[in-house]
């Protein structure tokens, strides 16, 4: 059946399965609350009703900003409902400075064009101020309307708005990576979501039987595309976890998989590492989880140790081996590009780790040679992927390059970003600075182009933790490094910083080092190793910048003693 | 209040020295306390005081004097 909005398809859901659970708002200890899709479906209407009551235009933006609620969904959907477009941001993190949470906001309004925000009343007096001198129209409490609210009127423009969207319209706003004021807007369509519900399902065989579980956050294009839209649209249950409750309880995810018999999830890698180390056995007891047909690893590059240690850990508990998984997948063309096929282990190959770094795919048997590359798949239905050089000339079989894809959910560029967008789309190809290779029609992603550091799914642009580090007290301004290394155990990068400082008692270091460490807080962003080094120690690039490759070599030189 | 037992193996645990923290203080104002840490200095705490937390317990904390009185009631029943 063709759908010309994804509305319709959420309407023909509740009128083909009314009473089938469409979400499971779980809550830790306590009986999950279930909205069928016909209850989701009319509270979303109440919500439409109330929107346009209120003001809200279609096409007008609407950022949510609202903690782990069960009225999040509706309201969600209402939003989609009046043909205004919604926008999932993080509620921010109490470590965040209030300032810092207000720039954000404010620079993504000034990008996106935010017109109005939905949150909550506990965050009025931190919001209020950004009202003067921006887009944004007007703050809305939503959990506190009526929901009975009725008026003809409002119910016959209703009609009118829906029978009159097409499948061309913006449909939601995501924000790809980057730190907060760096966020780079994505508008979808509604066609780009539904080719990529279909093409998306398709690749992993979902079926009417599956049942998503999720503790993933809804401002993460995994989390909102794959764990919520997918099932939405395509009529299957999900589970949706707290994902601040998810990180202080990681057993929360199996106990949900267990008791609902959940089919399918997505996580990025250092949860692999997390839930296979950090949970006692004890915490797992009585859980089955053989109903898992597939655990997709996404959004950090894939690690062979991490499958590893995962399926030793819940072997013992009926994991399948067989459901490991892999895709790679990014907020510019909806989600997913590529995806390991279900059923079968994702592919690894034993690549040769210099000829890697040199440009070449060349596989080794020689282990401490070798690095272990993990497939994430072949491309799905609805989408092409090159390999390029550095001129986006394609480069022939056996080399690595960057990865450019071409989809039909592709986005239409960043909204009101014409600069950083022609940087990025080109005749219809996106390339991405993700560096890969293909190896008997399977895509290993092995790096980027840009220094990006990925901890624990999040991107963290280096840029900004140095120009935070550089404003410390006691730091030479300027004279900062930041990079990623990997941490093994955690299965994830982590952040460095390098900082020259004049200081030179032991507890001035100690003291500067933790003051450092605040500054990172103040900007929800975690310091996990601090070098503090003496003035003039950073080597320079050619173009008179601290340069981030070469002092991180430099620093984990083992024989070199530089820092206290 | 907070004992100098938790206080000192929460701060070793984030290599934070020195730093303040008192009953009042919540896990994400503390330096190096983040998503990544949060189970290792759960474990630490269990470790040192030889007791095991269930994980809704230590969800049910607010802030650090909540973690000590779960810590004083595991190690006194």
């Amino acid at each position: 059946m063709e759908f010309k909005t994804v509305w319709s398809r959420w309407e023909e859901n509740a009128r083909v399965t009314p009473g089938k659970d469409a979400i499971v708002h779980w809550i830790a200890g306590e009986e999950p609350f279930r909205w069928s899709f016909d209850e989701l479906l009319k509270t979303a209407n109440a919500f439409s009703v109330q929107l346009l009551n209120q003001g809200i235009k279609p096409n007008q933006v609407c950022a949510i900003i609202i903690r782990h609620n069960r009225f999040f969904y509706p309201l969600y959907m209402g939003i989609v409902g009046i043909g205004a477009i919604p926008a999932v941001l993080a509620y921010p993190n109490p470590r965040l400075h209030p300032d810092k949470f207000r720039d954000g906001i404010r620079g993504m309004s000034q990008r996106s064009g935010l017109d109005w925000i939905f949150t909550e009343d506990s965050l009025e007096p931190v919001l209020t101020p950004l009202l003067v001198n921006s887009t944004i129209k007007g703050m809305h409490f939503p959990l506190q309307w009526d929901l009975t609210f009725r008026d003809a009127n409002i119910e016959k423009e209703l009609d009118e708005i829906r029978i009159n969207r097409l499948g061309t319209d913006p449909f939601l706003l995501q924000h790809s990576s980057g730190t907060t004021g760096l966020q780079k807007p994505v508008l979808l369509s509604n066609r780009a979501v539904l080719e990529h519900v279909d093409n998306y399902a398709q690749a992993i065989n979902f079926s009417q039987d599956d049942k998503i579980v999720s503790w993933l956050p809804l401002y993460h294009d995994m989390g909102l595309i794959a764990a919520y839209h997918l099932p939405l649209a395509y009529g299957i249950t999900s589970v949706q976890i707290d994902p601040f409750e998810w990180v202080l309880v990681p057993s929360l995810l199996l106990e949900a998989v267990s008791k609902e018999k959940g089919t399918v999830a997505w996580l990025p890698n250092f949860a692999y590492n997390m839930m296979a180390d950090k949970i006692p056995d004890d915490e797992l007891e009585g859980f089955a989880l053989d109903s898992w047909r597939l655990v997709i690893n996404c959004s950090e590059p894939v690690r062979h140790e991490s499958h590893v240690r995962f399926f030793n850990k819940f072997n013992k508990f009926n994991f399948k081996q067989s459901a490991l998984s892999a895709c790679y997948a990014m907020a510019e063309t909806t989600y997913a590009v590529t995806q390991t096929i279900p059923g079968s282990i994702p592919v690894e190959l034993s690549m040769d780790r210099l000829k890697l770094a040199q440009g070449f795919v060349e596989t080794t048997q020689d282990f401490a040679k070798a690095r272990i590359c993990v497939s994430s798949g072949k491309v799905i239905k609805g989408c092409r992927v090159r390999i390029v050089d550095e001129n986006r000339k394609d480069l022939p079989a056996g080399r690595v390059g960057e990865i450019a894809i071409s989809s039909v959910s592709m986005f239409d560029g960043y909204r009101n970003y014409p600069e950083k967008t022609s940087d990025v789309l080109q005749d219809g190809w996106y390339y991405s600075g993700d560096y890969g290779f293909v190896y008997n029609e399977e895509y290993y992603i092995i790096g980027r182009k840009k220094d990006i550091v990925i901890v624990a799914g999040n991107n963290i642009y280096p840029e900004d933790v140095e120009d935070i580090v550089s404003k410390v007290e006691g730091v030479l301004p300027g004279r900062v490094v930041a990079f990623g290394f990997d941490d093994e155990s955690l299965g994830t990068e982590v952040l460095a910083v390098l900082a020259e400082s004049n200081l030179e008692t032991l507890g001035d270091k100690k003291h500067l080092k933790v003051r450092i460490q605040e500054a990172g807080l103040k900007n929800d962003i975690a310091i996990s190793k601090i070098y503090l080094i003496p003035a003039r120690w950073l080597i320079k690039s050619s173009a008179g910048k601290p340069s981030r490759k070469a002092n991180k070599e430099r620093i984990i030189q083992p024989n070199e003693f530089l820092v206290e | 209040m907070i004992s100098d037992k938790l206080k000192s193996v929460i701060l070793n645990e984030l290599h934070l020295e020195g730093y303040e923290i008192n009953d009042e203080t919540q896990a994400n104002q503390i330096p190096g306390w983040d998503s990544l840490n949060h189970i290792n200095v759960i474990l630490a705490i269990e470790k040192a005081y030889n007791v095991r937390f269930k994980r809704l317990e230590v969800l049910k904390c607010k802030n650090i004097g909540d973690l000590q009185k779960l810590c004083d009631l595991k190690t006194t029943s």
